[in-house]
């Protein structure tokens, strides 16, 4: 199973470099631009050429301008999205290891609810914990009845109620 | 369980882009074109739009760009020191306090550089297409002077006429910028091994392209 949230900030991250890639071509642009354009401004009479260069040097700068403060703003929202996530990924974490500890699950059922909550099917996890599907159902059956609920959807909820009710306190 | 994979990078790719570029056109005008050639001038302009923009970058870009974030201030970089002779390691979200200073030196210089440059060889010359290779990197394009041609640095050009005195202190000015900042970059680089040596590997792998 794919890490959902890695592949999301990874696609984010592509488009802020292509936006910043672009961003710096603007810039080497306008460089050559203004180096011409204040020759010609400064020597030349006020032209309509002049008038030109004088308007394209403007809207060159305000778009610069305006990309980079966009891309700023984009990156400072994917550390703030980055950090969120590694602030609830370290609640979950810490919450499953408690209620795991307070159900009394066994190490190997731990990590088969961990599984499990991660998406895995039961024939997946079988093959990652090299053992039989029969093993791992009855797994799964323990870990229901230590934690009282009665299927993968219900376990899940009982996490994200807790881990919701977190986020109000 | 995983160790949090979702680790936030310290340079973005403003910051990765404009380095690097910075980096070529050093190499580029060092090592590869002729002084006051085309490709010279041209190179200068483009380094003169990378500093621009991360300078600009420092205002207005993220966090860990900012000059706020890395103040040049020596009591600091003492400090640094001080923490370095114990052997304690902070992490630093943006430059350690001695690497901001170098990064304020190194600035200066490029400034200096394309300042001077730029007055010495007005706007970027214009060039007619075909060019051959040989004329675009060979040097002293806008070609009155130079027959004796200077050796990298020297005063060997005896027979010079037309040029100026502020031409020649501007040129003195360049040269010895440069070489200033070949000194500041031969420190700069020891200093990031010896902080990747210190602190571990991610000093360095965090200006690389997709390093965090
Ligand atoms: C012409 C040569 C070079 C120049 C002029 C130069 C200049 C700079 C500047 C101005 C910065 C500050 C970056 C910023 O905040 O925008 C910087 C940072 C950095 N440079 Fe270079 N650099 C050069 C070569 C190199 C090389 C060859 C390496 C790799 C070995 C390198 C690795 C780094 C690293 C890792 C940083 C980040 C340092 C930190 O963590 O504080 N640089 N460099």
């Amino acid at each position: 199973m794919k890490d959902r949230a890695i592949s999301n900030i990874r696609r984010g991250d592509r488009h802020i470099t292509t936006v910043a890639v672009i961003v710096v071509i603007q810039a080497i642009a306008a460089a050559f631009f203004l180096a011409d354009a204040v020759v010609d401004i400064s020597t030349g009479e006020l032209s309509l050429h002049i008038f030109t260069e004088m308007l394209i040097a403007f809207a060159l700068l305000a778009g610069i301008g305006l990309g980079a403060w966009q891309t700023a703003q984009m990156i400072e929202q994917a550390r703030h999205d980055a950090d969120a996530l590694a602030v609830a990924r370290g609640a979950a974490s810490q919450l499953m290891d408690l209620r795991f500890r307070q159900w009394g699950l066994t190490d190997a059922e731990a990590e088969v609810a961990l599984f499990s909550l991660k998406g895995f099917e039961v024939a997946e996890i079988a093959r990652l914990r090299n053992v039989a599907e029969g093993t791992v159902r009855a797994q799964l059956t323990s870990i229901y009845a230590k934690s009282g609920v009665s299927s993968r959807h219900a376990l899940l909820s009982l996490f994200f109620e807790d881990l919701i009710e977190i986020e109000h306190h | 369980m995983e160790a949090p994979e979702v680790q936030t990078r310290r340079w973005d790719p403003i910051v990765k882009i404009t380095h690097w570029g910075i980096v070529g056109v050093v190499i580029c005008n060092a090592l590869l074109v002729g002084d006051g050639s085309i490709a010279h001038i041209y190179a200068g302009y483009l380094l003169a739009a990378l500093l621009a923009l991360r300078l600009a970058w420092g205002l207005i870009g993220p966090a860990s760009a900012r000059f706020r974030s890395f103040p040049p201030s020596p009591m600091r970089a003492i400090k640094h020191i001080g923490d370095i002779l114990a052997g304690r390691k902070e992490e630093h979200s943006s430059h350690n306090p001695l690497g901001a200073l170098m990064v304020y030196a190194v600035w200066t210089c490029l400034s200096v550089i394309v300042a001077t440059g730029v007055a010495m060889s007005g706007p970027p010359p214009s060039v007619e297409f075909p060019i051959s290779t040989s004329i675009l990197v060979s040097r002293d394009e806008h070609g009155e002077e130079e027959e004796g041609q200077h050796e990298e640095g020297e005063r060997g050009h005896g027979g010079e006429s037309g040029v100026g005195e502020s031409e020649e202190a501007l040129e003195e000015l360049h040269e010895a910028a440069v070489n200033l900042l070949y000194l500041l970059v031969f420190l700069h680089i020891a200093g990031v091994a010896f902080e990747a040596a210190r602190s571990g590997r991610r000093t360095l792998t965090a200006m690389l392209p997709g390093g965090k």
